[in-house]
């Protein structure tokens, strides 16, 4: 270590720390080089699934050799795998994600089209988990031991560890059945009325309404994780010198928490939230199977038991995408907010 | 902030807003596509059936061809090589334009000419060298031999003058959906109006210029419901109106919900257990993977037919869903099944069995284990269930006991479908539990068992050559009774090879609100299902409960005036789902007070230290 130092400062007369521009290009690199990783592996990974798309599609359908045949070569399946690499990696890169082997539509209109369903689920449940969850953890952290603390932290800890599924179900067979005299008030599943006009704003009301019940579910589900970051963290600096000099200004109580505890206290969230933004776009299996919402997550599992090749690959190629971008987003705040990571 | 909403919602249960009635299909997955020549999918070929006509209907009793379709007659020469068809005048496609015997031959030609349209309709056609309609009303079928699957063709007719645009490059990606509010073209009852490939819904409007008379409907929605508990849910709710595939016990649970009928349906088919016969490798005919020696023994399988107690797979593995196997037709088609005779129909004798393997030379040593013919230890076998199939492995756990019994040791192995085909295709096995549908014609089921099918469908591996000569034979048959006796021979000789051990004809549990909507014939009738059929029949059928009447005089028909189940509206429950519900808020409750009660011991605790 000292050695390289030493070689370092001969060869550049002052050490000086790295600018953020080079830091920046260093990780843009990096998540170029991932996403090609990302890009090839994809390929390999899903052939390596047993099974044969032609024959779970065709059990029943297709009755002879030939038919399975003649299915294998209009979706390029009875090429030579190298051929057929060749072929995902031009058309990849020039935007073709392929055709879907069970749905015969290109899969880039399919990922669209399952995008924004999973986007507004996921990310709203995200987004309300943060911000309450953050909000929870402070206040619980705040009130060390107190009952507010033990109500939040149990009652949060106790939907972290309830299945998804069974608290969605759950929500379903009272919010949206009703019970007793109380009568169902939201959809039993889907994203939107069959006769929803699309464009109104009676849509968008529509569409909240039925992502009510799935969205609950699921922040109740992640508020968990928030919270107990936030709250550790923030104990963590309650701690610290700087809020005993703060509290020996004068200040009150809630500005002591506000302007000086929590900002610092932020910073680990900040990694968490970053990072949880990335995974946004892989949905939330569960949930989407539950509510029947035509999510990205719905979509890779069913293509998984065929498998369909070009969807894994598209799917998993965004959900990566998005991964390796938040996580890119991720270090340059980071970078700006806490220069000592710039090395 | 959802409060206000539910009042704007449209409520599904009521007709009176604006007086359209809409018919609610939740079912298990997307149409994977309209376009008649691409989806493989049931769940699209009952959306084409709704949008597109068909030559030949199939009759609501056993499913054998009628003319209900667009063929009101048709005939064939004495050597079985020219089929003519007579066309009904005076059909119209959705818009407007007349649909002819042209159209017919144009979309029967498509799947000649090979091509994406031929994947999965090329094997109808087995044989035909030309098609042309000489007149409006007449289809020509000529043949180079006689293919006795005709007339049956369930290939939807399209029309030419919308097709002719798509060349047959374009084909294995045209989606045929509803494009800018335009409806897709067809002659069916319905029209698609809305619906997409991979979509969660699909809407249907009734044509009240239908030829076989408009539906009782105005509209046909269907909703994808990748939940089974969520689609019962909705049912109890009334967002739907009818539920596919409901599992056994939730059938038992909705029979006491008060406005919805649920019941089990035969749909032809069956499971079994299959084995191993000879796995060969296809291009050099050399035997291939692992099976057991023993189970190339037919009198070996033969025996094992009477190690199974069919009553109690029935009853454990299909809670009670379905009715005891033998032979690979089930009795839905009564008049093309053989009948096992008495003395020999599998029935669980274990006595019998033991008999028999102790005939056939597999006898037993001092301490019950059953020895191979030369004495030799007989060793273990290997038994593969679906691991996605909680029936599938109940099976093979009860037929590893059964084979316990007998002194034969087993062992299970459970794995994905997927995993289990390569498994097989392999020959790296000895048995394994999977099942068929059996279409109204018996040639595609009876041509998975041919020695062509090795490597191919014939999963078991099964090979005789009596049997592909019976085959072949049917296949060609001028003579219809003829051809029920051949194959009814093959079935007979499938029976004795054992090479399957049919343990179940499955039932499909279904639900419907029938204090909506009635009318309903099951199909086969009776006993059978009453939607996801061959044909149309219940689209026309189905009408609003309080509409019913005497069905048009059909007799079985879900909700006939006198039979039908009492009328209460969809908000009105009965006890009995509230239950579980009530169990869960209560163990949500206890779960919470707990985790609270936990985090503050340790917390206390904490304190404490």
């Amino acid at each position: 270590m000292s050695a390289t130092l030493v070689a370092a400062g001969g060869s550049t007369p002052t050490l000086r720390r790295p600018s953020y521009a080079k830091y920046v290009g260093g990780r843009v690199l990096g998540a170029l080089g991932s996403l090609a990783f990302v890009l090839v592996v994809n390929f390999f990974l899903f052939r390596v699934l047993p099974g044969d798309p032609a024959r779970t599609l065709g059990r029943g359908r297709f009755r002879t050799e030939e038919q399975l045949e003649a299915f294998r070569a209009t979706y390029g399946l009875d090429q030579p795998l190298p051929q057929q690499f060749l072929t995902f990696l031009k058309n990849t890169l020039t935007g073709d994600l392929g055709v879907s082997l069970r749905y015969r539509v290109p899969v880039s209109e399919l990922i669209l089209d399952r995008l924004w369903p999973t986007l507004l689920l996921v990310g709203t449940s995200t987004l309300l988990a943060t911000i309450i969850g953050i909000y929870l953890g402070m206040v619980s952290a705040w009130n060390r031991g107190k009952t507010v603390d033990r109500v939040w932290t149990g009652s949060t800890l106790t939907l972290y560890s309830m299945p998804e599924w069974w608290l969605g179900l759950l929500l379903i067979a009272t919010l949206a059945v009703g019970f007793g005299p109380v009568p169902g008030m939201f959809p039993t599943g889907g994203l939107h009325s069959v006769d929803a006009d699309p464009g109104t704003f009676g849509y968008v009301l529509d569409t909240a309404w039925h992502l009510a019940l799935p969205v609950t579910t699921l922040t109740l589900a992640y508020l968990a994780d928030y919270a107990l970051i936030m709250r550790s963290s923030l104990l963590d600096e309650i701690g610290e010198d700087y809020l005993v000099t703060a509290r020996a200004k004068g200040l009150r109580d809630l500005q002591v928490r506000r302007r000086h505890a929590v900002p610092n206290a932020l910073l680990p969230t900040t990694t968490l939230v970053a990072i949880n933004l990335g995974f946004v776009v892989s949905g939330a299996i569960t949930i989407e199977t539950i509510f029947s919402i035509p999510g990205l997550g719905l979509l890779a599992t069913e293509a998984l038991s065929i498998p369909d090749y070009w969807v894994l690959q598209g799917v998993f190629l965004v959900a990566s995408a998005a991964v390796i971008l938040a996580n890119l987003l991720a270090n340059l705040l980071y970078g700006l907010l806490d220069p000592r990571v710039r090395t | 902030m959802f409060l206000g909403l539910p009042a704007m919602a449209p409520a599904a249960a009521e007709e009176a807003d604006g007086g359209t009635v809409t018919f609610t299909v939740a079912m298990d997955n997307e149409v994977d596509s309209f376009n008649p020549f691409l989806g493989i999918e049931a769940e699209s070929y009952e959306m084409w059936a709704l949008m597109y006509d068909y030559l030949i209907g199939y009759s609501m009793q056993d499913m054998s061809p009628e003319p209900t379709g667009l063929a009101e007659d048709w005939d064939s020469s004495d050597d079985g090589l020219t089929w003519t068809f007579d066309i009904r005048d005076g059909i119209t496609w959705s818009d407007g334009e007349p649909l002819t015997a042209r159209d017919i031959a144009y979309t029967f030609n498509r799947v000649l000419d090979g091509g994406p349209e031929a994947q999965t309709w090329g094997s109808y056609l087995t044989s035909v060298t030309k098609i042309t309609a000489p007149d409006d009303e007449t289809v020509v079928l000529e043949l180079s031999k006689p293919n006795a699957v005709l007339p049956l063709l369930p290939i939807p007719i399209i029309p030419e003058h919308v097709w002719s645009d798509v060349s047959e490059d374009q084909v294995k990606s045209y989606a045929n959906e509803p494009e800018g509010g335009t409806p897709v073209v067809g002659s069916g009852p319905f029209r698609l109006v809305e619906g997409t490939a991979g979509g969660s819904t699909a809407r249907f409007e009734a044509r009240d210029d239908y030829w076989k008379g408009s539906p009782h409907v105005d509209e046909v929605v269907y909703r994808v419901f990748k939940s089974k508990d969520s689609a019962v849910q909705a049912l109890i709710k009334g967002e739907v109106d009818y539920v596919e595939d409901v599992p056994a016990l939730q059938v038992k649970a909705l029979e006491n919900q008060e406005g919805i009928t649920a019941h089990f349906g035969d749909s032809p088919g069956f499971d079994e257990i299959a084995f191993n016969v000879g796995a060969v490798d296809t291009e050099t005919g050399k035997p291939m993977g692992d099976g057991h020696e023993a189970l190339k023994d037919p009198a070996f399988r033969f025996a094992l037919g009477f190690a199974i107690d069919r009553e109690r797979i029935i009853e454990t593995a299909y809670q009670g869903a379905g009715e005891p196997g033998d032979s690979i037709i089930p009795p839905s088609y009564g008049d093309v099944r053989w009948e096992p005779p008495e003395d020999d129909r599998f029935t669980y004798d274990p006595e019998r069995a033991d008999e028999l393997l102790t005939e056939a030379g597999y006898g037993t040593d001092a301490s019950g284990n059953r020895l191979m013919p030369d004495g030799s230890d007989f060793g273990t076998l290997r038994l593969f269930a679906r691991g996605e199939s909680d029936t599938s492995v109940t099976v093979m756990d009860l037929f590893k006991e059964w084979l316990a019994d007998l002194g034969i040791k087993a062992e299970i192995t459970a794995m994905e479908s997927n995993k289990l085909t390569n498994v097989i295709l392999e020959g790296e096995f000895d048995a394994f539990e999977w099942g068929w549908y059996v279409e109204p014609d018996l040639d595609s089921m009876l041509s998975y068992l041919t020695c062509d099918q090795l490597g191919g469908w014939n999963d078991a591996w099964y090979c005789n050559e009596e049997y592909d000569r019976l085959y072949e034979e049917q296949n060609q048959a001028v003579d219809p009774e003829e051809r029920v006796e051949l194959m009814k021979e093959m079935q007979e000789i499938f029976y004795y090879d054992a090479a399957y051990l049919v343990t179940a004809y499955g039932a499909t549990g279904e639900a419907l609100r029938t204090d909506r909507f009635a009318c309903f014939q099951p199909q086969p009738d009776p006993g059978g299902i009453w939607l996801f059929q061959y044909g149309v029949a219940n689209y026309l059928n189905m009408r609003p409960a309080d509409e019913a009447g005497d069905c048009d005089g059909i007799q079985n028909a879900v909700g006939v005036a006198g039979t039908s189940t009492s009328s209460s509206s969809g908000g009105d429950e009965g006890s009995s789902p509230w239950v579980p519900v009530a169990g869960g808020v209560v163990v949500l409750a206890l779960l919470a007070g707990g985790g609270i009660w936990a985090f503050r011991r340790r917390a206390t605790a904490a304190e404490r230290e």
